[in-house]
Order: structure tokens, then C-alpha cells, then sequence
């Protein structure tokens, strides 16, 4: 026991003085700080009321213009009337209207929609469009219901809702939960490698540690910086308003997947026992972990669903299921360590 | 130099060099490779990233009862009166709907009514009276149009930017020509690429309301990973084999031979450079794009491997390399996103080569200009990682543990040759001042503008500062000329002056468009929007001034040039300020 922590320790008090974590830090600090720029540019594209700036103004033309005004009116969006389309068109170059409506009765109502190409505020716009032409879709099946079987159901009045929630817990904190075990498992086989193609192995293999116990004090010093990380991470985003609920099931889940990941960078390092191999099939094989582990039981959404408070027995399971895997994969690991050793 | 001797280490690095692939390793790779692919095709297929997320008490007789069921967004819970109070669902599922009034409650009650509709498109898609079901069908077109002229206030009244720009065409459903543009017969569905296809904003035939998808607003950053990623694998490998070369001396060798310096990075380098330009070339095919794309996507892979160069020679240890590789591809990727995002804005757009992949899945023509514009920052800075890289690929470098700062210098010394290299250096680090700063702001955009602003302009101030004295600290510190006072405040003159030079000639360049929206990109670069008198004047007073002063700090060695910086700092952010604050 003495000789793991001895080298875990040594090798947490290497990583500060070569300050490589705080590069570490560094990284996944711009990633969220970039993130946000992400999400403010979603919000500003869902919901146009959240950014201060001109909004969305729809010029309409054609037969059924009274009813599309009347419906961009009912759903909140400035409308113009134009006589025809190619004076929308022109009023759309010049930059009075965001998008032209074009009607025609033929049967159902069809409308040709223009909308500015390539624009940061295209979806903005096409968002806008989207909802008066739902809420015509909405008046056109309420006139005609006649003619219907089935009455659809009525759409709830919807409150300002950001997707910013959404984003913040099916994405960012699933990412920020699992980038630090990518990283784990990537210094964890560096510094395999780094021992054997210096030649420092040799030094360390003449101390009264044995050789599972060296590989074993790697693992858990890289495999407990990542859950540290996370943490940190989980502890941050509370600071800033964030509740995440359940997060020590969420830490378990992260240990569980760094200590797979660590097993897997370490032993890719002690097949191939030089950098550049390794890195090349660490990278290739944890992708595929990753995918293996989403198709089989998404962690990303095991996260998502703690993290915003919804766990249900299935979750749990989920859980149990990967620190069992890893538990066992760690085991597996230990036994061949104590067989082979890593001369 | 002698390039049969370049080809000769090229094909060494190829074959011997690069990665040892064995036989075993080559067949792990495949088998990876192999079962990679059914699993990318599982998950391709649609992976829920929102199952489960929310809870929900349905009551009995609800007719939303059957919507409900059908998703799987929400998690039953129970439905009696009180549940909503108590917490235990967000939302309450009866008549109507009733959400708690939480973030989280919103959130659920806006994916309830996704769910309604999906619902109700499904339960419509069953009725036989199709124009009942469906009243309204949409034919959705994109249509370009240059705002330029209307926000600058001037331009031509047809809306037409100045000299219409890039050539850009205007469709039009009857396909006439518009006010003297071309204007191509199709809808402009035609010149979608494939990819488009895939991230919406394309509309085939007519469609109901709900099926309109808005373009994924961020097809660059799809596009900057697409490349970046792939080439990322290759680069690692280049990255590893020249840290190689560090260890145990075994670079000793070719450097003892009568090849040069140059010749031994040049043929280390090719082969990888060949791997990178021909993945950039695969990933253009596959998604439609042509040899302007590669061509765009050149200076990228130049950029990608000298920045891994240096990483590998100054890196200290494999964990340190990992982590400054990651460092570049995450730095990168952000380079080619941030800009090509202001669409809008084309001088903006087109800092990115990523706009002009873009220009070239959609077909249009690209002008010389645009492509020099956009590709010449990461030419220059790769040329300048290479200039820099290859004088410290010796053995004072290679094979000690100097610290980076020591190594740094050295290859500075290295571009040394007399008091104008230091206004040479100055005007050749402008393009990664450049990207620094949009790297700023990128990541303080979000941030309330009250406080990011100052924090952007000090952010600013400290990486100009810095840009503008690193070389003259060298110079003055390992005392390259002589050590009097006035030969630092020359170096620091020339220095300013030739950092003032560099950012005059990107604005000639057009690289800030007077039009700049974003008000914190304005407020960077407002230094260069004076009233016309001070254009000149003031910023390269402030400039030179600044040098100097960090300059005479570092003839007191490293503690005065870190407090001669210090003030440099304190004055630049102070001119910012006033500037910004003069300008609005």
C-alpha cells in the first residue's frame, strides 16, 4: 500500500512542477468559456426576445396575406403587406423585412418562404417563420376541421424558456464531466512510456515497489485527478447558479470511467511501450470505449439525467453497471500485472 | 538547400521513422477501425440526448395522455393534485398543462410542447383528407443579400456591397437576374453541398411548418472539426517523432551529418505535411467540396504542424507535449470557427479559411485577393514557427533540460542579426497578436459587457505589451548589441514602430471591416477608428513609448523588464480605455 501512494504522490507533485496541469486547467476553463459563447449565440437564435437588436420582421404577399398577418400578429412578429412578391423580395434586399411569405390558395395554402442565406441570424429568422406559419397551419386545420378525423391537440402556451437549460445539462456538463478522464488516460500512458524510453523504468523497478504496485500508483494518481477535476468543475458551476443535484453519483460514474480509461491507456502503453503507437491506438481505442459505452448505456445521458435531477432506477443501474465493468477490467488488469510484470 | 537530401530524410522519417508499424499493431489498428464503424453507424442512427430529463403526472383522463407516452422525454410520476407542489414531477399533465415555476419547470414545458407536436404531426400524417390534415406546405429558399452598404449608410441603393464582393450571386425562384447581378437558374438548392444536407437549411419540394429545419447555425464549426480532427492524429505522430529525436541524443546523428539544419526539418517535416494536405484532401471529397477547399485548407495544416514542431522541441516530457497538442487543436479549431461564425460581415468572415470551404461547397468563384486574405496570417505565422524553430535545432537546445523561457530566447537570438530585426520580429509576430485577441474574444463574449470589456482591453493590453518586448528583452538582456541606455530606447523605438507598421498594413488590407458589429471586436480594434488626425499620431506614440519602456525595464534584468512591462501594460489599457470611451 505504502509504495502506490508513494509513487502516486510523486507523480501529482511531477505534474504541478511542470505545470502541465495548470495547462490542463487552462484548456477546459477556454472550452466552457467558449461554450458559453456557443450557448449565448443559441439563445439569441431561439429566442430573438433575450438579445437586444432589431427583431425579426416578416414582409407576406399573395392570397392568403390577411391571414398570415393575422397569425404574425396572434404569434408577436412584426409583419408588412406587400402587393406582390417581387416588392417583398426587393424590400427584403434592401434590408427593411428579415423574410418573405409568398402565398397561394391551390387546395392547401403554399407558401414560398425566403429567407437570407449563410446569416448569423438565419435561424433566428427561419425560427420566426417557422412559428407563423405553425400558428396558420393552426387557424387553416381549425377552419377546416370538417374534414378531419381526429382533432390535433392543442399546443400549450409556451413561457420564455431558455434553451441555454437544455444545453447547459445535456452537453456542457456531461462534457466537462468526461474531458478530464479523456485526459487521465492520455498522461496515464505518457507516462508509461516516457519511464521506458528514458530509461527511468530500470531506476524504479530497483526500489522496494513492486511492478504491479508501480503501474497501480500511476493508475490511481491519474484516475483521482480526473474525479478531482470533476469535482472542481461541479463545485464551479454551483458558484455560478447551476445546480447539479446528485453529485457524488455523478463522481462515482466519472471514477468508474477513469479507471477504465486509465487500465486502457496503461496497458496500451505496456504492449507498445513507445509514445507515438500508443498515442495513436489510445486515441483510436477510446473512442471506440466511448461509443461502445454510449450505444450500450449513454453515460452522457446518465449525467444529463443527474445532473438535472431526474435519476430513475434505470440510471442506477446504468451506474452499477459501469463500476462493475470497470471494477472488473481494474481486476483483470492487476492479475496479468502480477503475472507478467512490465519488464 | 539540398533537396535530394531532403527527400532522402523525408523517406527515412516515411518508412523507418515515423511509427514502427509492426505487424501487430497494424492489425489492432484495422480491428479498431473495423468495429468503429458499426458502431459510429448505431449511434449516427440517433442517440436521445434528452431522454429521461424531465417528470411529468399525467391524469387519468388527459387527452395528452397518448403524446406523453409516446416520447420518451419524460418520466411518469404521480398525478395527484398536490405532486406539483411537492416537487416530486415539473409538470402537472390534466386538461391543460401547469409547470413548476422553475428554471427547470420552463425548460420541461417547452419540451412538452415539442412533444405535442411531434404528436400531432404523427396523428395528422394518418388523416385521408391530406389538405385538412396539412393546410399549409412551405417551400423554403435562401437568398443572399449584402448588408455592407446598408449598415455603413452608403453604397449602392440597390443593396449591392461595394464592388459586389466576392462575386456572391443572388437566386431568385423565376430565376431572372436582379440589378445587374448574375444570377443562377436554380433555387440554390443546387449548389449545396453535401453537407448541408445533413445540418438542414435545405429545403426539397414543399413541406409542412414542422418540418422546416433552421440551418444549424454553426456549420463552421462542423466544418473546423471535420479537418481539424483527422489531421490531429497525423500531427500527433510528427509531434512525437521530433520530441524523439531529444531523447537519448538520437538526433545526434543527423545533425552531425553534412545536412544542414534546415535540410533535416525540411525532410522530418514533408512526409507528414504530405499525410496532413492529403487527409485535407479526402475530407474535401467526401464532403463535396473541390481543390479550392484544399487549397484553403493548406495553411491550416501548415499552421497545425508548425505549431506541433515547436511544441515538440520545447516540451519537457511526453505529459507536457499532450497537453500543449491539445492546447493547439482546441487553439486552431477556435481560430477557424470564431470568424467564419460573422457571416454577415465578410472582411470578419473571411479571417477563416473555413469561409472559403464554405464559398466552395456552394460553388461560387473565389477571387485571389479573398484567398491571400485569408490564408496569409497562418502562412506567415507558420513560416515564422519554422524560422524560429529550425535555430534552435541544435544540440544546446535538443538535448538539454534548458527552461522553455531560455529556449525561447534562443531561437529569438536566433533571428538576430542586427537593431532592425527587431522591427522585423515585431511586424512578423502581428498575426498571432491577431489571433490571441480573437481568442479573447471569443471566450469573454458571454460575459456580462459591463466587466468584459475592461478585462477584454487589459487582455489586450497585456498580449500587444508582451508581443512587442520578448525580443527586445533578449536582445537587451543577453546584451546582443552594446548596453547603453539609448541603444535600448532604440531597439524599443523600432520595435513600437515596426509593431505600428504591421497593424496599419492589415488595416490597408481591409481586415477590419469599418462595419464591425460586435461590439466587443470594435472595441479591440478601435485604436484603429481615431478621427483621422490621431490615426497616425497617437497610436504609434503609444506604441513606441510603451517598447521603450519595457525595453529600459530589461536592462535591470528580469525583475525590472517585468516591472518596465508592467507599466507598458498600465499605459496601453489606459489608452484603450479613453480611446474606447471617446469613440462609444
Amino acid at each position: 500500500m505504502d509504495s502506490r501512494l508513494v509513487i502516486a504522490s510523486r507523480e501529482l507533485r511531477s505534474l504541478g512542477q511542470e505545470k502541465t496541469i495548470v495547462l490542463a486547467i487552462a484548456i477546459q476553463v477556454f472550452i466552457a468559456a467558449f461554450s458559453s459563447f456557443l450557448v449565448v449565440g443559441l439563445v439569441a437564435m431561439y429566442d430573438p426576445s433575450t438579445v437586444a437588436g432589431p427583431g425579426t420582421t416578416l414582409g407576406v404577399a399573395g392570397d392568403a396575406s390577411e391571414e398570415l398577418l393575422e397569425a404574425s400578429d396572434a404569434v408577436d412578429v412584426p409583419a408588412r403587406r406587400y402587393p406582390s412578391y417581387r416588392d417583398a423580395v426587393d424590400a427584403f434586399r434592401r434590408g427593411e423585412v428579415d423574410a418573405v411569405l409568398d402565398t397561394e390558395r391551390d387546395g392547401p395554402v403554399r407558401v414560398t418562404a425566403v429567407a437570407p442565406d449563410a446569416s448569423l441570424r438565419t435561424t433566428r429568422i427561419v425560427v420566426q417563420v417557422r412559428r407563423v406559419l405553425q400558428e396558420l397551419e393552426r387557424t387553416e386545420r381549425v377552419e377546416r376541421s370538417g374534414g378531419l378525423a381526429n382533432d390535433p391537440l392543442p399546443v400549450p402556451e409556451g413561457t420564455r424558456s431558455s434553451p441555454f437549460f437544455d444545453f447547459t445539462y445535456t452537453i456542457l456538463i456531461p462534457l466537462l464531466m468526461f474531458l478530464p478522464v479523456f485526459i487521465s488516460g492520455s498522461i496515464m500512458s505518457d507516462s508509461l512510456t516516457e519511464e521506458y524510453e528514458r530509461g527511468t523504468l530500470d531506476l524504479l523497478r530497483a526500489t522496494p515497489a513492486s511492478d504491479r504496485n508501480i503501474v497501480e500508483g500511476k493508475m490511481l494518481a491519474y484516475g483521482s485527478i480526473a474525479v478531482v477535476q470533476a469535482a472542481a468543475w461541479i463545485a464551479l458551476l454551483h458558484l455560478n447558479g447551476i445546480a447539479v443535484h446528485r453529485p457524488a453519483a455523478i463522481l462515482v460514474l466519472v471514477a468508474a470511467l477513469s479507471v477504465a480509461v486509465v487500465v486502457l491507456g496503461g496497458a496500451i502503453a505496456l504492449t507498445y511501450r513507445d509514445r507515438r503507437r500508443s498515442q495513436l491506438v489510445y486515441s483510436l481505442s477510446v473512442m471506440l470505449l466511448f461509443g461502445v459505452a454510449t450505444a450500450a448505456a449513454n453515460p452522457f445521458n446518465a449525467v444529463a439525467r443527474l445532473a438535472i435531477g431526474t435519476p430513475s432506477t434505470e440510471v442506477y443501474l446504468a451506474l452499477a453497471g459501469y463500476v462493475a465493468a470497470s471494477a472488473a477490467a481494474l481486476l483483470a488488469a492487476r492479475r496479468l500485472l502480477g503475472r507478467r510484470g512490465i519488464g | 538547400m539540398d533537396w535530394r537530401r531532403v527527400l532522402r530524410i523525408a523517406r527515412w522519417e516515411a518508412t523507418s521513422g515515423a511509427v514502427d508499424l509492426d505487424r501487430k499493431t497494424v492489425v489492432a489498428i484495422a480491428a479498431i477501425v473495423v468495429a468503429l464503424i458499426p458502431v459510429t453507424a448505431f449511434l449516427a442512427s440517433g442517440v436521445s440526448t434528452d431522454s429521461g430529463l424531465y417528470r411529468a403526472g399525467v391524469s387519468q383522463d388527459s387527452p395528452y395522455t397518448p403524446a406523453i407516452t409516446s416520447s420518451d422525454v419524460f418520466v411518469l410520476g404521480p398525478a395527484d393534485g398536490e405532486a406539483l407542489r411537492r416537487g416530486e414531477v415539473d409538470l402537472m399533465v390534466t386538461d391543460t398543462v401547469e409547470a413548476r415555476s422553475t428554471d427547470k419547470g420552463r425548460a420541461a414545458l417547452q419540451a412538452f410542447r415539442d412533444v405535442v407536436r411531434s404528436y400531432n404531426a404523427r396523428l395528422m400524417s394518418r388523416e385521408s383528407n391530406e389538405s385538412a390534415a396539412f393546410p399549409v406546405r412551405v417551400n423554403l429558399l435562401y437568398m443572399e443579400r449584402d448588408l455592407r452598404a446598408v449598415v455603413g449608410g452608403g453604397g449602392a441603393a440597390d443593396g449591392t456591397g461595394p464592388g459586389g464582393d466576392g462575386g456572391e450571386n443572388a437566386t431568385s425562384p423565376d430565376g431572372e437576374g436582379e440589378g445587374g447581378e448574375n444570377a443562377t437558374p436554380s433555387d440554390g438548392e443546387g449548389d449545396r453541398g453535401a453537407l448541408d444536407g445533413a445540418l438542414g437549411g435545405e429545403q426539397t419540394g414543399l413541406d409542412t411548418p414542422d418540418a422546416i429545419r433552421p440551418p444549424f447555425p454553426f456549420r463552421s464549426l462542423i466544418l473546423a472539426f471535420a479537418f481539424v480532427v483527422p489531421m490531429n492524429f497525423v500531427v500527433q505522430v510528427y509531434a512525437s517523432s521530433i520530441m524523439d529525436e531529444r531523447i537519448g541524443r538520437k538526433g545526434e546523428m543527423l545533425l552531425v551529418s553534412p545536412a544542414s539544419r534546415g535540410e533535416i526539418v525540411a525532410g522530418k517535416t514533408l512526409p507528414y505535411l504530405a499525410a496532413t494536405v492529403g487527409t485535407a484532401a479526402v475530407i474535401a471529397a467526401a464532403i463535396g467540396g473541390g481543390p479550392l477547399s484544399v487549397a484553403a485548407m493548406l495553411p491550416v495544416a501548415l499552421a497545425f504542424i508548425s505549431f506541433s514542431f515547436v511544441a515538440g522541441l520545447l516540451a519537457r516530457s511526453f505529459k507536457e507535449l499532450t497537453f500543449v497538442m491539445v492546447a493547439v487543436s482546441v487553439f486552431l479549431t477556435t481560430y477557424l470557427f470564431v470568424p467564419a461564425v460573422f457571416a454577415d460581415i465578410h472582411p470578419v468572415a473571411a479571417i477563416s479559411p473555413v469561409t472559403l470551404v464554405v464559398q466552395d461547397l456552394r460553388g461560387a468563384a473565389v477571387p485571389l485577393g479573398d484567398y491571400v486574405f485569408s490564408t496569409l496570417p497562418l502562412y506567415l505565422a507558420s513560416g515564422v514557427l519554422f524560422a524560429l524553430g529550425t535555430a534552435v535545432y541544435r544540440e544546446e537546445d535538443l538535448f538539454t533540460q534548458k527552461p522553455l523561457h531560455g529556449k525561447a530566447m534562443d531561437a529569438l537570438q536566433g533571428q538576430m542579426h542586427g537593431r532592425l530585426s527587431v522591427a522585423k520580429l515585431s511586424v512578423l509576430f502581428i498575426p498571432f497578436v491577431f489571433a490571441t485577441e480573437l481568442l479573447g474574444i471569443a471566450a469573454l463574449f458571454a460575459l456580462p459587457r459591463a466587466w468584459a470589456l475592461p478585462v477584454l482591453l487589459a487582455f489586450v493590453a497585456v498580449v500587444e505589451e508582451l508581443f512587442k518586448s520578448v525580443h527586445v528583452y533578449t536582445a537587451v538582456s543577453r546584451r546582443l548589441f552594446d548596453d547603453s541606455r539609448r541603444t535600448a530606447l532604440t531597439l524599443g523605438a523600432l520595435s513600437g514602430a515596426g509593431f505600428f507598421v504591421g497593424e496599419k498594413l492589415t488595416l490597408i488590407s481591409g481586415i477590419v471591416g469599418l462595419n464591425v458589429r460586435v461590439d466587443l471586436g470594435r472595441a479591440v480594434f478601435a485604436s484603429l477608428e481615431t478621427p483621422l488626425a490621431l490615426l497616425l499620431v497617437a497610436p504609434l506614440a503609444l506604441h513606441v513609448v510603451t517598447a521603450s519602456i519595457s525595453a529600459l525595464g530589461a536592462r535591470r534584468g528580469p525583475r525590472g523588464y517585468a516591472l518596465g512591462l508592467f507599466a507598458a501594460i498600465l499605459i496601453h489599457f489606459a489608452y484603450n480605455l479613453s480611446v474606447v470611451s471617446l469613440v462609444g
